[in-house]
C-alpha cells in the first residue's frame, strides 16, 4: 500500500474512535474499548513506518530544520501524522474516563474532545481548566 | 449585677457563607483561561486597530473574572443556600453560558483578526444581535441578586452592595446600549490618537468605554465607602456616582474626552 491509501484508511479509523468518544455515556465500557484500541492500531503503525523508514530518511530532532527534513519524507510525515491521530484520541480517552470518575458531566467535557481532535495540545489544557475548575486537581 | 447596655459592634465584614460555587468556579475558569491568551500575545504579531490582536480577548476574560468573582464573594455575606436553590442554580447556569458564549465569540474573532463587537459584517451580525442578549443577561445577574442585600440595607455595606450592584445594571445597559447602536465605542474621529495610560481610552474625542467601566464599577465604588460604616455616605457616593457616569456618558456623546 502507498502511503497515500494508508493515509485514507488513518482517517475514518480515528474517527470511529473519537465518534465512541463522544457517545461514550451510552455504553462506557464499550467506546473506552474502541478508543483505546484504535491508538494501539496506530501504534502498530506508526512502528511499523518508522522500522522501514527510519534508517533511510534524513534529518533528526536535534535543531528544527532537521525536523523540518524529517517531514520531506513522504512515509514519515505520514508516521507523524499517525502518531498525532493515535495520542490525541489516547488522551481524548483518558479525559473522558476521568471525567467520568470525578462526576465531571460529559457535556462539559465535549468542547474539550473537539478541541483535542483538532489542535490536540489545546484540548488537553482545555480539559486540564475544566477539571481544576471543577475538582481542584491537576494529577492524574 | 449590673447590666450593661448591649452595645452594637458588629464587624464591618461578616462571611455568613462559603462563596457561590457556581461563579467560583467561572471566576476560575477564565482566570486559567488567560494563559494559553497571554502564550497567543506573546506569539502573534497581527494587530487590531492599534492593539495586538489579543488584548481584547485578555481584557473581556479579566473584566468578567472580577465581575464574577466580585459576585461570588458578595454571596458570602448572605447566609448559605441563599443562591442555591434549584432556580438560583439554573438561572447562574444561564448567566455562565452567556458568559462563555461573549468570550468565545471574542476569541474567536480575535484569532481570525476581525471585529467581535460592532461587526455587522454577514454571519456576523445575527451574532453580535446574540451577543448583545447575552450581555444584558450576564448582567441582569447583578440586580437579581441586589434585593437580597437590600433586605439586611441596615448595614452599611449591605447598602452599598444593594445600590451599587442596581447601578451596575442600570448605567451599563443604558451606556453599553447606546454604544452597541452608535456601532463603535469611538464618537469623532481619532486625529492624534492621544490615549489615556494604561486604559487606552482616546483623550482627544468621545470614547463611551469611560463611562461604561465606570457604570460598571459602581459595585464596587458604592460598596468600598459601605465598608466606612455611614449609610449617608452611601447613598451620597450612589449619586454621585451616578452623576460622573452620566457626566462621562453626555461628554462622550458630544464626542469630548470627559475633562
Amino acid at each position: 500500500m502507498t502511503a497515500t491509501q494508508l493515509f485514507d484508511l488513518t482517517g475514518p479509523l480515528a474517527l470511529l474512535g473519537w465518534l465512541a468518544l463522544a457517545l461514550s455515556p451510552l455504553a462506557p465500557r464499550t467506546t473506552q474499548g474502541i478508543a483505546v484500541a484504535v491508538p494501539l492500531i496506530l501504534c502498530v503503525l506508526y512502528s511499523g513506518l518508522i522500522l522501514a523508514n527510519w534508517s533511510s530518511t534524513e534529518g533528526g530532532f536535534s535543531s528544527l530544520a532537521d525536523v523540518q527534513l524529517l517531514f520531506a519524507s513522504e512515509p514519515i510525515a505520514l508516521a507523524g501524522w499517525v502518531h498525532y491521530l493515535a495520542f490525541d484520541l489516547f488522551v481524548g480517552a483518558w479525559a473522558v474516563r476521568t471525567a467520568r470518575a470525578e462526576g465531571i458531566a460529559h457535556w462539559m467535557v465535549l468542547p474539550c474532545l473537539i478541541l483535542t481532535f483538532l489542535f490536540g495540545p489545546a484540548g488537553l489544557l482545555a480539559f486540564a481548566i475544566l477539571r481544576f475548575t471543577l475538582t481542584r486537581k491537576v494529577l492524574p | 449585677m449590673t447590666l450593661a447596655p448591649s452595645v452594637p459592634s458588629a464587624p464591618p465584614i461578616a462571611f455568613a457563607s462559603g462563596p457561590n460555587r457556581q461563579l467560583l468556579a467561572v471566576t476560575l475558569l477564565l482566570a486559567l483561561a488567560t494563559v494559553p491568551l497571554m502564550a497567543a500575545h506573546a506569539l502573534d504579531h497581527r494587530l487590531f486597530q492599534g492593539d495586538n490582536v489579543w488584548l481584547k480577548p485578555l481584557k473581556f476574560h479579566l473584566a468578567l473574572m472580577v465581575y464574577t468573582g466580585s459576585l461570588a464573594l458578595y454571596a458570602m455575606l448572605l447566609p448559605e443556600g441563599t443562591f442555591t436553590t434549584p432556580r438560583w442554580r439554573l438561572y447562574i447556569g444561564v448567566v455562565i453560558t452567556c458568559i462563555l458564549a461573549e468570550v468565545t465569540w471574542i476569541g474567536t474573532a480575535a484569532a481570525l483578526g476581525t471585529a467581535s463587537h460592532f461587526n455587522i459584517d454577514g454571519i456576523w451580525s445575527p451574532i453580535y444581535g446574540l451577543m448583545g442578549l447575552a450581555a444584558v443577561t450576564l448582567t441582569s445577574l447583578s440586580l437579581a441578586i441586589a434585593p437580597a442585600f437590600w433586605r439586611r440595607r441596615e448595614s452599611p455595606l449591605m447598602l452599598g452592595i444593594a445600590l451599587g450592584l442596581g447601578l451596575t445594571f442600570l448605567l451599563t445597559v443604558v451606556v453599553a446600549g447606546f454604544m452597541s447602536q452608535n456601532l463603535s465605542h469611538f464618537v469623532g474621529t481619532p486625529v492624534t490618537g492621544a490615549r489615556m495610560p494604561l486604559f487606552g481610552w482616546s483623550s482627544e474625542m468621545g470614547d463611551l468605554r469611560i463611562a461604561h467601566f465606570l457604570a460598571t464599577h459602581a459595585m464596587h465604588a458604592v460598596p468600598l465607602v459601605g465598608l466606612a460604616g455611614s449609610r449617608t455616605a452611601v447613598w451620597s457616593t450612589a449619586l454621585v456616582w451616578t452623576l460622573i457616569v452620566l457626566w462621562c456618558f453626555a461628554r462622550a456623546i458630544l464626542g469630548l474626552p470627559p475633562f
